[in-house]
């Protein structure tokens, strides 16, 4: 009897804090996706885009962003898969990987950054080079916050807490898909289109 | 439906786990409640300049005037007028009416309405509130900085709030101070909207939670919605003061490549008009509630009631733009934001007829917090319907940036949120603190309020309407305006009237808390709703044997009951 209470307890509490995460992505849904109004606001009133006779953006760092983030959105998931069947042997390798990956996200964005400043695109040039600057950087502030979030799932590998930590991943796991899926939107609509 | 039931933690022993970083979702909500008293006496002390200036232009505000002002020999000078309005807008609104209604009652009602031990998130929970306590020193602290605080209205239009319109650390305090108090609240969004949802009493379906949860969980839903979309219009804003980024410079981003000070507004009133409703939709539940409990009758409509707010909250997300009808967009545009406005009277009709419904024919006993919420339906039926003149496209134009809107939105949120606000604090006075408060002194109270209240904003809607602009610091300079002095002096004398009226509230409620001996009964008002089953005031757990729901929360006169009383629990069962 203790034991059933105890395992619908779990349940219980994964059920409510994938409910909170969910609230919690819809809020920061609405943050990026005023963000992205914003840009479509922009772009939409100009006449050439982009304005100043300033020059896009090339596509080559973006695309590796995307992949490395996608690939990363992979590995993570198949890494909550693993967790919840218990697969011990494997964890520690799909683990790494999502991490390295997030951190190499990170490593591109800077590269990004400094490719911008060498095209003269400075923050305060105008609102091409503003816009691009702030999303990324508001991305990547949320980035670093997953990636924090990752390391702490260490202890939960390490000391093999599956049932204790398993809404932790699950969340974990959330946000960094919902990143993943921000970046793409930011892909496709500030540096393909 | 109650998914798992929460631990009966031990009660906090020490001074710091107990009163400080309390997990416990009532002493949060009391924090929250101080919290919102002390801004509501800033924020009123302001206002105060704010009418002694418009009244008596050139003479030094008394008493503390010399203290503050001593260069100009007590006057307050035209720029701190303006930080004045700006600050008084912001501590109101978000500093306020936001932790009272919200913050406090959200967080002491909904767990104890909805049989739960506590919020779902405990630890969210307190760090909303010192994440929110951290928003306040931030805002605070402009006033402290060598320019002085923001000064750009409460909407902090660019380029009002840009580095060129005001270059002060002030700007960018308040700024950050929304952005961080932004972060607050949606935390405390998650938790109310995740409790609401798992942590019901078995047998308690959504319309058998009492009308207030219902306010309070739909505002919880905008809150969480549309918070984040002025995060993201500050953190541009903050970003435009101190990255230098240009989204808000003025100059057409087609031309010249720098920013767009509309599109400011834009995000700012796809936040703002459903903000509106975040401050009133908790107000409007709580009064729904006592409406029918001092009635002594079942809440008339009451599924109609919950489906209205839940309408007018979707369509509120729907009709900013009517804030921005004077800034020049398409008139195809103010013509559908204009209808879509004016759709909103229909859900709000139904509420308010079933206010009416609610009370016709009632046994009605005429205790503080009745008439505190009789006093929201009228100032409320007030400022709805100046909504509709400014809804009006033909008429905004004209009374767009007068005291007429100053007006309007006072009746609406500063009126009816505070007199709601009143009206919660003299009801729940036992179940929080274990003692009530005086009902002569509250009667009292009441009065001279509601008579400072319509005073001052009955006077705002006529000198707006005859013309004068809001946000000037001497009017009068222009001579058209010159008549209306002495009305506004009555405005302001009505306002030093309910000012001093609130002492009284003060008095009451510190003595009731701390220095009064007699302890108020488990259920003084005779109300059927959970949190008066459980002992005044409410015990650490809340509730030893969770209850199990077998009736709706206003369930009056039913013949079976037994005894003299009228009403019955929620987890009784008649038939
Ligand atoms: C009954 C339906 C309502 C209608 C049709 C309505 C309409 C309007 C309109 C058109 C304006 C803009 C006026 C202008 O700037 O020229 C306005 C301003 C305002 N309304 Fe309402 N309103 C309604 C209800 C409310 C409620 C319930 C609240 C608050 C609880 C509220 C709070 C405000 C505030 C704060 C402003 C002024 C904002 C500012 O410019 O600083 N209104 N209202
Ligand atoms: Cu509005």
């Amino acid at each position: 009897m203790v034991a059933r209470t105890e395992i619908r307890n779990l349940e219980g509490r994964k059920m409510v804090s994938s409910i909170g995460m969910i609230v919690l992505l819809v809020s920061f849904s609405m943050l990026f996706a005023t963000l992205l109004l914003g840009y479509a606001i922009y772009r939409l009133t100009s006449d050439v885009w982009p304005p100043m006779g300033m020059q896009r953006v090339p596509l080559f760092l973006p695309t590796v962003s995307t992949f490395i983030i996608a690939v990363s959105s992979l590995s993570l998931w198949k890494f909550e898969k693993e967790f919840e069947l218990k697969k011990e042997q494997i964890l520690l390798p799909l683990y790494l990987v999502t991490l390295t990956l997030g951190a190499a996200f990170m490593g591109v964005q800077f590269k990004l950054w400094a490719s911008m400043k060498a095209m003269g695109l400075y923050v305060e040039a105008g609102i091409f080079p503003s816009l691009f600057y702030t999303l990324t950087w508001i991305h990547a502030a949320h980035i670093v916050a997953g990636l924090l979030g990752l390391l702490l799932m260490i202890p939960a590998i390490i000391k093999q807490d599956f049932d204790e930590k398993a809404t932790l991943v699950a969340n974990v796991s959330k946000f960094w898909h919902f990143l993943g899926i921000v970046w793409f939107l930011m892909y496709v609509v500030m540096f393909v289109l | 439906m109650a998914f798992f039931e929460q631990h009966m933690h031990a009660k906090p022993t020490t001074f710091l786990s107990k009163y400080i970083f309390s997990y416990d979702h009532k002493v949060i909500g009391k924090q929250f409640l101080w919290y919102g008293i002390f801004f509501l006496g800033v924020g009123g002390i302001m206002a105060l300049m704010i009418r002694w200036t418009l009244a008596f232009p050139g003479v030094p505000f008394p008493m503390i005037g010399q203290f503050l002002f001593p260069e100009t020999g007590g006057v307050v000078p035209p720029d701190t007028y303006a930080m004045l309005f700006t600050m008084h807008g912001t501590i109101m609104i978000f500093y306020a009416i936001t932790p009272i209604l919200i913050g406090a009652f959200g967080n002491f009602l909904i767990p104890l309405m909805i049989g739960a031990r506590d919020m779902v998130f405990p630890l969210l929970n307190m760090l909303s509130f010192w994440i929110a306590f951290i928003s306040g020193l931030l805002l605070l602290a402009g006033l402290f900085t060598p320019l002085g605080a923001a000064a750009g209205g409460w909407t902090s239009y660019p380029t009002l709030s840009t580095l060129i319109g005001s270059p002060g650390v002030g700007q960018t305090l308040w700024a950050l101070a929304i952005f961080v108090l932004g972060v607050s609240s949606t935390m405390g969004a998650v938790n109310y909207i995740t409790t609401i949802i798992v942590l019901r009493a078995p047998g308690m379906g959504y319309f058998d939670m009492p009308l207030s949860v219902w306010g309070l969980g739909l505002t919880a839903i905008l809150n969480a919605i549309f918070i984040p979309v002025l995060g993201a219009g500050v953190l541009l804003l903050i970003f435009d003061r101190v990255f230098g980024t240009t989204f808000f410079l003025a100059g057409a981003a087609a031309t010249s490549g720098t920013g767009d000070p509309i599109l400011f507004q834009h995000v700012f009133w796809i936040f703002g008009h459903p903000e509106v409703y975040i401050l009133i939709l908790p107000a409007w539940g709580i009064v729904s509630d006592l409406l029918s409990f001092f009635a002594r009758k079942p809440a008339f409509g009451a599924k109609a009631t919950a489906l209205s707010m839940t309408s007018i909250t979707i369509l509120s997300t729907i009709v900013y733009g009517h804030h921005m009808f004077t800034t020049q967009m398409s008139p195809l545009l103010t013509q559908s934001f204009m209808t879509l406005t004016m759709t909103i009277s229909i859900p709000s009709a139904i509420f308010f007829a079933n206010w009416l419904g609610t009370i016709w024919k009632g046994s009605i006993r005429f205790h503080s917090p009745m008439l505190f919420s009789l006093g929201v339906v009228f100032v409320f039926g007030l400022g709805g319907l100046t909504g509709l003149y400014l809804g009006t496209v033909t008429t905004d134009l004209y009374l767009h940036d007068t005291y007429f809107v100053v007006g309007h939105f006072h009746y609406t949120m500063a009126a009816s949120v505070l007199l709601g606000g009143f009206a919660a604090c003299y009801f729940w006075m036992p179940k929080m603190f274990g003692t009530m408060m005086n009902e002569f002194w509250a009667k009292v109270h009441f009065w001279i309020t509601m008579l400072g209240l319509n005073g001052i904003f009955m006077g705002m809607m006529v000198v707006g309407y005859a013309g004068m602009h809001r946000r000037l610091y001497n009017p009068f300079v222009y001579d058209f305006m010159a008549n209306l002095v002495p009305i506004n002096t009555f405005i302001t004398w009505s306002a030093i009237v309910m000012g001093l009226a609130q002492i009284i509230f003060v008095v009451n409620f510190v003595h009731a808390v701390f220095f009064k001996k007699e302890k108020s009964s488990d259920n003084p008002w005779e109300v059927g709703t959970l949190e008066w089953t459980i002992p005044s005031p409410a015990p650490h757990y809340n509730f030893k044997d969770l209850p199990v729901v077998k009736c709706g929360p206003h369930e009056y006169g039913n013949p079976n009951l037994t005894g003299d009383r009228d009403f019955q629990y929620q987890t009784e069962e008649l038939a």
